[in-house]
């Protein structure tokens, strides 16, 4: 079996070049590390596999996900590298070219969006780059499928005789020169290392590659890591960059023609002018946002969504009711499958349409080019609570689903801002909020309705900043964050590579709900659906409503008295719109009229609008819970989640029913 | 016709942040065009070789020598 890694800097159209080349889907994204996972695709009609690593700048990461290249270079050995570059901007991608070129392995240099190039009115001549670097140069223009068809026979036909390859070594200055002689020497007899690997680990360590010298350090290369305070000191690092970058310059020059340029105005700058405009920036970003809300939430998403809704409570519970007494199942079964799994796998299910909705509109902002430009003009405010604009999208997203909000904050690089913007997400109030929060505020603020909603988000959003806030100073982060953006071209956005990205996001959710939430239905099923006793009918005698009644003297200073109430917030931690449905079987009744009336006699505005504090924000939902988990790869800060939001919702709803009995 | 900004004192700035600008091609000498910037000490948009890159402000002064404000 053969293997090719695909390798490149970010915004190249490595992903598209990816899914072009195989049959599998792959992430489309415009920002660094977005490509997480190890991606592995077949060539179409060959035993070549392909494997997708993240998209970096250089050899020497600096953040984990770009630390994924290294070692995998350090660690494998693939019988091809396919060097994907953005041929505008060849300048700085050669720089990964040379160093990946170093490592001998045998190397297609593909120079990709090729006609971005040919806009700026330049081309290079192909044999002049091949000639000088060594390897094989192919031009394609992937967007277009321009030239993807013979890299992919290229890729296809890949034989034993043609992977075989020299590295390419620069005229480095004599002094660093004699350093890589001097390692690599000692390498290839002390450790008896292939000397072609050596060499290339020299220039690293040299040059002060991070992930190479923890290498070192681990295998203990001597020869190397004696040398250190000397290389440094003498600044080889450097003098290594001077004697690549003079040699890219001289190559350029070499292999540059001048073409006529097709004269094309200038679409990027004309759109940046209104999009990034500092007035009229913010706005825009905000209109846009409105917009894709509109669509995943009432335009396309929601009447889809409770098209499926009815289906599934409908016509499927019916008939599978009807099926299950007609097939004698046992009324616990019936239960099971009727009210438990139909009901509450299915619930999280017609989600599915608003959600695929979303992550289209935002497939179609990344692939653009847009989503860099939406994180520039949201840095300065974001700056102010310790994280910066590539958060905001996140949070923003948050209030259509959490689960969504959180899995887009990939694309921030110091995964201590994303750890901050993962754990803030909850307190975004997500759309499945929105049922229960009607019908509190139908019941207790009939003439206020908007304003005591809106009040409800906005808190979220001061709680949010708030604890971001408490993050920041707890775990010191400060000035030292990166913040710079490469604002890609704007491109026609295509159909294709929207939706690879739109399922690619999406079957995450899809998957979740056959699994996490699968379990957490069954649990809940039985929870309502059992006692002491064994299988009840009447839910008021379940497990779930004895726990209820148990910690009724826990929440009474919070206003909450009634155990229903209660039990229902349980089923709210598996899914939030679950609240309302749980709360009118509690309460033993089918209308929201009549629930709306039952509540009211319960209790007073004050401890109404408490409920819709604590509501918001008394733990993420069992997706959100365990995206967090998938996410963080931690269950420490999973617990913490749910612990932290437990004691804030706690805290703020007992502050304002206490304040709030004392004022009325 | 934007104004333009010759970026030095690399080393006035985090170790991170150099590397990052070096990888978008940004070196000690190199000229680049100011496209946008914003009000409030916000986010600068330069332009180099037909590479648009947004950098927040104190960076962009520092690479400046805070002498062009």
């Amino acid at each position: 079996m053969t293997t090719v890694a695909l390798l490149g800097n970010p915004n190249t159209g490595k992903t598209t070049i990816f899914n072009s080349l195989t049959d599998k889907y792959a992430y489309v994204g415009n920002w660094t590390g977005v490509t997480v996972e190890k991606k592995l695709g077949q060539i179409k009609n060959s035993s070549v596999t392909l494997v997708d690593l993240p998209g970096v700048y250089s050899l020497n990461p600096l953040t984990k996900d770009e630390a994924v290249v290294t070692s995998y270079l350090l660690n494998n050995h693939p019988d091809l590298i396919l060097n994907v570059t953005n041929a505008g901007q060849l300048k700085r991608n050669l720089l990964l070219t040379i160093e990946v070129l170093e490592l001998g392995a045998p190397v297609i240099l593909n120079l990709n969006m090729i006609d971005d190039l040919k806009r700026q009115g330049k081309y290079y001549d192909p044999s002049i780059l091949e000639d000088w670097l060594g390897c094989k140069v192919k031009t394609t223009n992937a967007r277009t499928h321009e030239g993807v068809a013979t890299l992919k026979a290229d890729l296809a036909n890949l034989t034993a005789d043609q992977t075989s390859s020299s590295p390419l070594l620069l005229d480095y200055p004599p002094m660093v020169k004699q350093a890589i002689r001097q390692a690599t020497e000692a390498l290839v007899q002390d450790y008896d290392m292939n000397h072609d690997f050596a060499q290339w680990l020299s220039i690293q360590y040299i040059n002060k590659n991070k992930a190479v010298r923890r290498y070192a350090l681990f295998h203990d290369l001597t020869p190397l890591r004696s040398q250190e305070k000397y290389y440094d000191a003498q600044d080889f690092e450097g003098q290594i960059f001077n004697t690549r970058f003079s040699f890219i310059e001289r190559l350029l020059a070499a292999a540059s023609q001048t073409i006529s340029s097709a004269n094309q105005v200038e679409l990027t700058s004309k759109i940046d002018r209104v999009v990034t405009n500092p007035v009229l920036g913010l706005p825009i970003f905000a209109g846009i946002f409105f917009l894709i809300f509109k669509l995943s939430f009432d335009w396309v998403g929601t009447p889809l969504s409770d098209l499926l809704d009815s289906f599934i409570s409908g016509p499927l519970s019916t008939w599978a009711e009807q099926f299950l007494t007609a097939a004698g199942a046992l009324p616990v079964l019936r239960s099971l499958i009727v009210n438990g799994l139909i009901a509450g796998v299915g619930g999280i299910l017609v989600f599915i349409p608003q959600i695929f909705v979303l992550f289209a509109c935002i497939s179609l902002l990344e692939d653009s080019g847009y989503m860099a430009r939406a994180a520039l003009v949201t840095d300065r405010i974001m700056q102010l609570i310790g994280l910066n604009g590539k958060s905001f999208i996140p949070l923003i997203i948050g209030f259509g689903c959490n689960v969504t909000g959180i899995m887009a904050a990939r694309t921030i690089e110091q995964p201590k801002e994303r750890l901050i913007t993962t754990l803030i997400s909850p307190f975004m109030s997500c759309s499945a909020r929105l049922p229960v929060y009607s019908l509190v505020v139908a019941a207790f603020f009939p003439k206020h309705q908007a304003l005591i909603v809106l009040s409800v988000y906005f808190l979220g959003i001061v709680v949010a900043l708030l604890v971001a806030k408490g993050y920041q100073l707890l775990f010191g982060v400060s000035d030292s964050s990166v913040f710079i953006v490469e604002l890609p071209q704007y491109h026609l956005p295509r159909f294709d590579v929207i939706w690879h990205g739109t399922w690619d996001k999406g079957k995450g959710f899809v998957k979740k709900a056959g699994t996490v939430i699968f379990a957490g239905t069954v649990l809940i099923w039985l929870l309502s659906s059992f006692s002491t006793h064994g299988y009840v009918t009447n839910s008021s005698q379940s497990f779930a409503a004895s726990l209820g009644r148990q910690l009724v003297p826990f929440l009474a200073p919070i206003g909450i008295t009634q155990w229903q109430t209660i039990a229902a917030l349980f089923t709210g931690i598996l899914a939030k719109e679950a609240i309302t449905s749980s709360m009118m079987v509690m309460f033993h009744t089918s209308s929201q009229a009549v629930l709306i009336s039952a509540l009211g006699q319960f209790i007073n505005p004050v401890a109404a609008y408490a409920l819709l504090v604590f509501i918001l924000l008394y733990a993420p939902c069992f997706a959100t819970l365990g995206t967090i988990k998938q996410e963080t790869g931690s269950t420490k800060w999973t617990i913490w989640s749910l612990v932290s939001s437990l004691i804030i919702a706690y805290g703020l709803s007992w502050l304002i029913f206490t304040i709030g009995s004392f004022l009325v | 016709m934007a104004a333009t900004y010759t970026l030095s004192h690399f080393d006035r700035l985090n170790e991170a942040t150099q590397e990052r600008l070096h990888n978008l091609g940004l070196y000690e000498g190199i000229t680049v065009a100011l496209i946008q910037r914003y009000p409030f000490h916000g986010p600068v948009i330069i332009e180099n070789e037909h590479q648009r890159i947004g950098l927040r402000y104190r960076v962009f002064t520092q690479l400046t020598g805070g002498s062009n404000q």
